[in-house]
């Protein structure tokens, strides 16, 4: 089983947003929201000191996906070869993936109303085609394969070092590696760290109170009743009396 | 005829006798009352009543399969499996949910607009209002179960006893949640945080709905004191015995009315019975009185 991941060479990344282009003309991205974007960070450091850095990123289609977990309907899901996707026809665009995401990573999408990100254009790469991003950058600082495949070009450069986007407060098992040689990633990790997963108020009364009370609530009445026919047929039915 | 119309004046009698309260019955007059029938719920009624039960049947048993996140989810896993199994994708399920809540709303919708006089103000008058023997008549059931009073020490009750009016509130009150809240997840009407907090309040109005259809199932359909009331939902008729010993108010409305009509009809034909002449009296009060709207009795 194939298990996709892509890395970034982050020495080889020149900003040019051809990336962003690409993924937005594919999938006709409205204009506030990114599947896949590069953030330029302003000059880092002091002259002559400085560098120039950004923050080149998308789904990190994670092992352990906070997004699949928060779903209610089940709409978001990950695919055994490992791309987490949305069934729309199942999405109801109620956003709790957006706010469990710890890489801002997902959007409601104003023309249909659904959540839509990265899908690692996964109906290319299905048609033997590499993902728009990875086929369009210029300095071929994106290198798209199946981590499972110890011969793939990502196997190799994860094992030669290229970084996650992980705190010691959230590690989900992203899928997206960085490699950098020039201690930019640091800075990219201190301006974008992964947030914690939230969970909406609406949603925390239904687990924690909700729920429960319900259970109480249904399981007391429907024993109730099954004690009170119990009764009625151990005592045997008689005409109505008064 | 002229023996019909002795057998029609005993008829009176009795029910002039029975209109001053209720009080225990002898055998014959019991078995009088269990002879005769009356109408209680109209076609009308008792369509909505079963659109309504099948609706939220289907909307239920699609509804808890659509729920998957574990931390949300109420129905055990082999039954989304088996939903699954049944709808083919997860999706076509939804469309089902979507689909049948439309339907139900739009029924729902029709009766309450077309149906507003006869049909909405007599459900809010006469089952949803609780009046000041409805809330006597909690604490006196509890002794009435305890055993401690009997039957006829309990307030009397209208054409709905108090505790269906308390879960038809229940169930009318959810009914609003839902017609407001499902539309706002099925067609995405408003922001994220409205969509979840929709989520919620649909929860909640359905499960506040569920908790009871235990209670109301079993009293209706296997409860033998109440199983008349099970059957008028098929033909829209019970027997008079059910209706004194369980909604006397009702029955008693039902009565005067009856017998305003009777004296009439009777006077026309120069036919005097001494008993209607009262009725004539409580003629003014005929507007209050209930009735079955557009149908005569």
């Amino acid at each position: 089983m194939k298990k996709y991941a892509m890395v970034i060479d982050m020495d080889r990344c020149v900003t040019c947003h051809a990336c962003e282009v690409a993924c937005r003309s594919h999938y006709d991205v409205p204009v506030p929201y990114y599947r896949n974007w590069v953030h330029a960070l302003p000059p880092q450091g002091v002259y002559p000191d400085i560098k120039k850095v950004s923050y080149v990123g998308l789904c990190n289609h994670c092992d352990d996906a906070p997004c699949v977990k928060a779903c209610p309907t089940g709409a978001t899901y990950k695919r055994e070869d490992g791309v987490v996707v949305v069934d729309k026809g199942l999405c109801i665009g109620c956003g709790i993936c957006i706010e469990a995401c710890p890489y801002g990573a997902r959007y409601i999408d104003p023309l249909n109303e659904k959540v839509d990100k990265c899908d690692f254009c996964i109906d290319r790469v299905t048609n033997g085609e590499e993902p728009a991003c990875v086929e369009t950058c210029i300095a071929e600082a994106r290198i798209f394969g199946d981590l499972n495949d110890p011969k793939s070009k990502v196997s190799k450069l994860v094992a030669a070092g290229a970084q996650q986007n992980i705190s010691s407060k959230v590690n989900v098992g992203p899928n997206i590696y960085y490699l950098d040689s020039h201690d930019n990633f640091p800075i990219i990790k201190a301006a974008f760290p992964p947030k914690v997963p939230k969970m909406p108020t609406p949603q925390k009364m239904w687990t924690n109170v909700i729920r429960p009370l319900f259970w109480v609530a249904i399981g007391g009445t429907f024993l109730g009743q099954m004690a009170a026919f119990a009764t009625q047929l151990f005592k045997g039915e008689s005409e109505v009396k008064e | 005829m002229g023996q019909r119309i002795s057998k029609l004046n005993e008829d009176i009698r009795l029910d002039h006798d029975l209109l001053n309260g209720p009080r225990h019955l002898t055998f014959e007059e019991k078995r009088i009352l269990a002879n005769r029938v009356i109408k209680k719920h109209g076609v009308a009624g008792v369509t909505l009543h079963w659109v309504n039960a099948l609706s939220w049947f289907f909307l239920i048993f699609t509804g808890v399969a659509l729920i998957s996140a574990d931390y949300l989810r109420f129905a055990p896993q082999w039954y989304l499996n088996m939903m699954d199994g049944i709808f083919g994708t997860r999706s076509a399920l939804l469309h089902f949910h979507i689909s049948i809540g439309v339907f139900w709303v739009t029924t729902l919708l029709l009766y309450g607009i077309f149906g507003y006089k006869n049909y909405l103000l007599d459900f809010v008058k006469h089952d949803l209002v609780l009046d000041g023997d409805d809330i006597r008549w909690f604490p006196a059931k509890a002794k009435n179960l305890m055993g401690k009073i009997s039957h006829y020490e309990m307030p009397t009750q209208g054409t709905y006893n108090a505790g269906q009016k308390a879960y038809a509130l229940v169930v009318a009150l959810s009914t609003a949640l839902l017609i407001i809240t499902g539309p706002i997840m099925a067609f995405h009407l408003g922001s994220t945080t409205i969509i979840q907090w929709a989520m919620l309040l649909h929860f909640i109005a359905t499960m506040s709905v569920f908790a009871g259809i235990f209670v109301h199932v079993y009293m209706a359909a296997l409860f033998p004191e109440e199983r008349p009331a099970f059957f008028s939902m098929i033909t829209g008729k019970v027997n008079e015995l059910y209706a004194y010993l369980h909604h006397y108010k009702w029955w008693k409305e039902i009565k005067n009315q009856e017998h305003v009509f009777f004296a009439e009809e009777l006077t026309k034909d120069g036919i005097h019975l001494p008993e209607l002449e009262e009725c004539k009296n409580i003629k003014d009060h005929q507007a209050q009185v209930y009735t079955i709207k557009g149908e005569k009795l």
